[in-house]
């Protein structure tokens, strides 16, 4: 039952954190909900029985994208251009 | 662009445990959930740690970006060579030349559920090391290289 | 409307997520005679007790070195990309 909602709770969080990197402005706050998008997907593998996957997703998706991405808006501008 | 000393103190204490944790990742391949690329990136997460919390003038350095890229061409030619001795012997590209041989690496290993042996694997952990060497090498160029591109537009 | 068509996505997106939390059935696989036969006989053609690292490096090891190969140079391309945009520095 505790892994049910375990599981249910880290595949709805899932969903909420790709909606969030989807609606904010912020590039920088974007960057930091991939981090937690990845962090929440490393967790999914691990509970569907594929530890080398998500060590592969928790050191890369979680640690070196959310690194690269922030430099990278540093190195340009932070908010994203509004569609008129 | 330091950070304050609380962070620094706590990136001095953990990154030996990351690194040490990393090469545990890349010698285990064979009999642990893991292998070369996981450990390399987990070795890379270290690194880019340091960087986050000295700054990146402080940490270049120490790590150039030459040595790097050594290490990078070094752990490919390494996965390489193993994998053409294979051909030197008279087998086939990327034959485990090394398993059940009795020699280093290659103690023979029985079927079924067992606690596993360090010594078994044959050219496996080789190329585990080779790859996570490359993958160590690669990752972090990419955050150096990153950063000093950006280090004057900024 | 925007509102109503955005909240309709993210209960259709919620509700196919969670199915296989539920426990939907996605199945047999069509043909499991590779599997089988890495499962049988890896540990003893290659030594090692990791099946997928087994896969990885003995039974797929051209697919490892091209992969090894793509990250050599997604690292050559970010190099030569910020070398320019820095100026003189080799």
């Amino acid at each position: 039952m505790i892994v049910f909602a375990a599981h249910a709770l880290v595949v709805a969080g899932l969903v909420i954190a790709a909606l969030l990197v989807y609606r904010f402005r912020d590039l920088l706050s974007a960057a930091i909900a991939f981090g937690v998008f990845s962090f929440l997907l490393s967790l999914e593998f691990y509970i569907l029985q594929a530890p080398d996957v998500a060590i592969a997703e928790a050191g890369i998706g979680a640690g070196l994208t959310t690194a690269i991405y922030t430099i990278a808006v540093r190195g340009t501008q932070r908010w994203e251009e509004t569609e008129e | 662009m330091r950070m304050s000393k609380v962070v620094r103190t706590a990136a001095d204490i953990l990154f030996p445990f990351v690194l040490i944790f990393g090469f545990y990742i890349v010698v285990h391949g064979h009999l642990t959930p893991g292998g070369g690329f996981q450990g390399g990136a987990v070795i890379a997460t270290a690194i880019v740690l340091l960087i986050a919390a000295y700054g990146y003038d402080a940490i270049a350095r120490r790590i150039t970006k030459d040595a790097l890229r050594n290490t990078e061409a070094l752990g490919l030619i390494a996965f390489i060579a193993t994998a053409l001795v294979a051909l030197a012997l008279g087998a086939g590209f990327f034959y485990n030349w090394l398993a059940g041989t009795g020699l280093l690496f290659g103690m023979p290993v029985g079927f079924g559920p067992n606690p596993g042996d360090l010594n078994t694997g044959g050219t496996i952990p080789l190329m585990n090391l080779a790859v996570g060497i490359e993958v160590l090498g690669a990752l972090s160029l990419i955050v150096l290289y990153m950063l000093s591109g950006t280090q004057e537009a900024a | 409307m925007k509102r109503v068509i955005m909240a309709a996505t993210v209960a259709v997106l919620l509700a196919g997520f969670l199915a296989p939390v539920i426990g939907l059935d996605f199945g047999e696989p069509a043909y499991t005679d590779m599997d089988e036969y890495f499962v049988q006989h890896g540990q003893e053609q290659t030594g090692g007790n990791n099946i997928v690292t087994d896969v990885v490096f003995d039974f797929r090891g051209f697919d490892t070195l091209g992969e090894a190969t793509v990250l050599f140079v997604a690292v050559l391309g970010v190099g030569l990309v910020f070398r320019t945009l820095r100026g003189g520095e080799t």
